[in-house]
């Protein structure tokens, strides 16, 4: 039994705050840190293993230590704190509902979750982009001035900075069919007409850029953060 | 800019328990994932024997001579699991002699008279005990209480503690004949290790953990699980323990097949206290 006893400095665990979850302790420390459980090995495979179990104080645990870097991320990504506290959620809700898609040998939980908040991150701002798009083309086949809050109108001016920036990188024949059918909303047969090609040809340019444009800002958006 | 309130770690103020809340609500904390199929205590025992007698089939006969356990032989030993499972139809039958029999003693006679028999008598009559043990509560009511060896518990606890038995004896006999040990299907460990935690609170009544203690017990990897149990007396909250600690090195422990030491579990809260708790555990074991 002293074996036990002497072999690891104790820490306090975390009391249970009413409703059953810990309350965050006055200096969190990971609570693996230095411990590993026979087979189970370094701090973040015992996190995780605990995660797997069903020890909602583990989840706890990786929420004040990482929380802030995963907060942090994704409010780089998308500037807007309501948003990244959603990510945030999400981040938290898939590692305890999915603890067996982190893979400790493949890096350490804390690169994990910072990776999983810029794509989550990314995906909202993609998915808020289209929302605007759709805004603005029925703005301007009705006329009605879409409604944005600021952070709606900041998030907006900072996309369309870097949807510019990449159409403006495009090759001219790209860039040429990207302005008509986007800016100007003109249809594929309207783009050929317009440049004087065929419509098969104008289809295949717009592919290959709004290809290229997708590599273009997932770069520019991931590296942003 | 709205000015939200913020924690010491710079976070929205209420955004920690948001996202706990949320992920408790997704996934209910205490069960382990990916949760193997549910087993009944039944097939849990049906499983334990089929190993168990898969074990004795790739025997050859010098193993069965080998040491085993208690001075017995590997013969020996399957004899005292006939012994067992005669006892448990005894038990099914209603002999209030079973109740309080010991489980060394009762079944020594059992043991004793594989002496000089061929294996493969042995292995079939220890068979043919645990398919009689399996037909009789293969209909019976598995929350009805049972006594037997001095444990009062439901029929479906005994035959899990049955197949714990079981899987513990065929370690033994691994041991001696210098085979690699086993590890149950996850659904059998998940009975074991639900029964073990279930246990628990008694076994650390009887071996006299006095104060009251708050135990966070985590089981890592397949059969794993969380369970919060509250051992000992005395005024609630005073003294919290956290043990984690792999499932199949916890049911080795209450097996009393390895020592604390051995097991090397990961420990927040008073070390003492959990020292005794994990004694505790491996007083369970009944040989």
């Amino acid at each position: 039994m002293s074996a036990v006893a002497g072999r690891r400095k104790p820490r306090r665990p975390p009391r249970s705050a009413p409703g059953g979850l810990p309350r965050r302790p006055a200096h969190c420390r990971l609570a693996g840190a230095a411990a590993s459980v026979r087979g189970v090995g370094g701090s973040d495979t015992l996190l995780a293993a605990r995660l797997a179990a069903g020890d909602d104080h583990a989840l706890a645990e990786i929420f004040d230590l990482l929380a802030p870097a995963v907060y942090g991320g994704a409010r780089r990504v998308l500037g807007n704190d309501a948003a990244a506290q959603d990510v945030v959620q999400d981040v938290f809700v898939q590692l305890w509902s999915h603890p067996g898609r982190f893979d400790p040998a493949a890096g350490s939980l804390r690169s994990y979750l910072i990776v999983l908040a810029r794509h989550r991150a990314v995906d909202v701002l993609r998915s808020e982009l289209r929302r605007l798009a759709r805004q603005e083309r029925s703005y301007r086949l009705t006329g009605d001035q879409p409604t944005r809050s600021a952070a709606e109108e900041a998030m907006a001016a900072e996309a369309a900075d870097v949807v510019r920036d990449a159409v403006r990188a495009l090759p001219e024949s790209q860039r040429q069919v990207v302005e008509l059918a986007y800016f100007r909303g003109l249809s594929c047969r309207e783009v050929a007409q317009e440049v004087g090609i065929p419509e098969g040809t104008a289809k295949s340019r717009l592919r290959l850029a709004l290809a290229r444009l997708e590599a273009v800002l997932d770069r520019e958006l991931l590296g942003s953060s | 800019m709205t000015s939200q309130k913020r924690d010491p770690a710079g976070l929205p103020a209420d955004l920690r328990e948001r996202v706990l809340e949320a992920s408790l609500r997704a996934r209910a904390p205490g069960r382990a994932l990916p949760s193997p199929p549910e087993i009944s205590p039944v097939e849990g025992l049906g499983r334990a024997a089929d190993a168990f007698y898969g074990l004795l089939c790739a025997l050859d006969d010098a193993d069965w001579a080998r040491p085993a356990l208690r001075g017995l032989d590997v013969q020996g030993l399957v004899g005292h699991l006939t012994g067992v499972e005669e006892d448990v139809h005894r038990c099914l039958a209603g002999n209030a002699a079973v109740a309080e029999a010991d489980h060394v003693e009762s079944t020594q006679p059992a043991a004793a008279r594989q002496a000089g028999r061929p294996p493969a008598r042995t292995r079939a009559e220890w068979r043919r005990a645990a398919d009689h043990t399996l037909q009789l509560v293969r209909t019976a009511d598995l929350d009805g209480e049972v006594a037997m060896h001095g444990i009062r518990l439901p029929l479906g606890a005994l035959l899990v503690a049955r197949a714990f038995e079981l899987w513990v004896h065929d370690n033994d006999i691994r041991k001696a004949v210098g085979l690699p040990p086993s590890v149950p299907d996850s659904s059998t460990l998940r009975l074991m290790t639900e029964l073990a935690a279930g246990l628990l609170p008694g076994a650390a009544a009887r071996t006299g953990l006095g104060t009251h203690t708050s135990l966070r017990l985590v089981l890592t990897g397949p059969g794993g699980g969380t369970w919060d149990l509250i051992l000992g007396g005395g005024p609630p909250g005073r003294v919290a323990v956290t043990i984690v600690t792999d499932a199949v090195g916890f049911c080795r422990l209450v097996g009393n097949r390895i020592t604390p030491a051995e097991l090397d579990p990961y420990i927040t809260g008073d070390e003492g206290r959990a020292a005794a708790v994990l004694a505790a555990a491996s007083a369970l074991a009944l040989d």
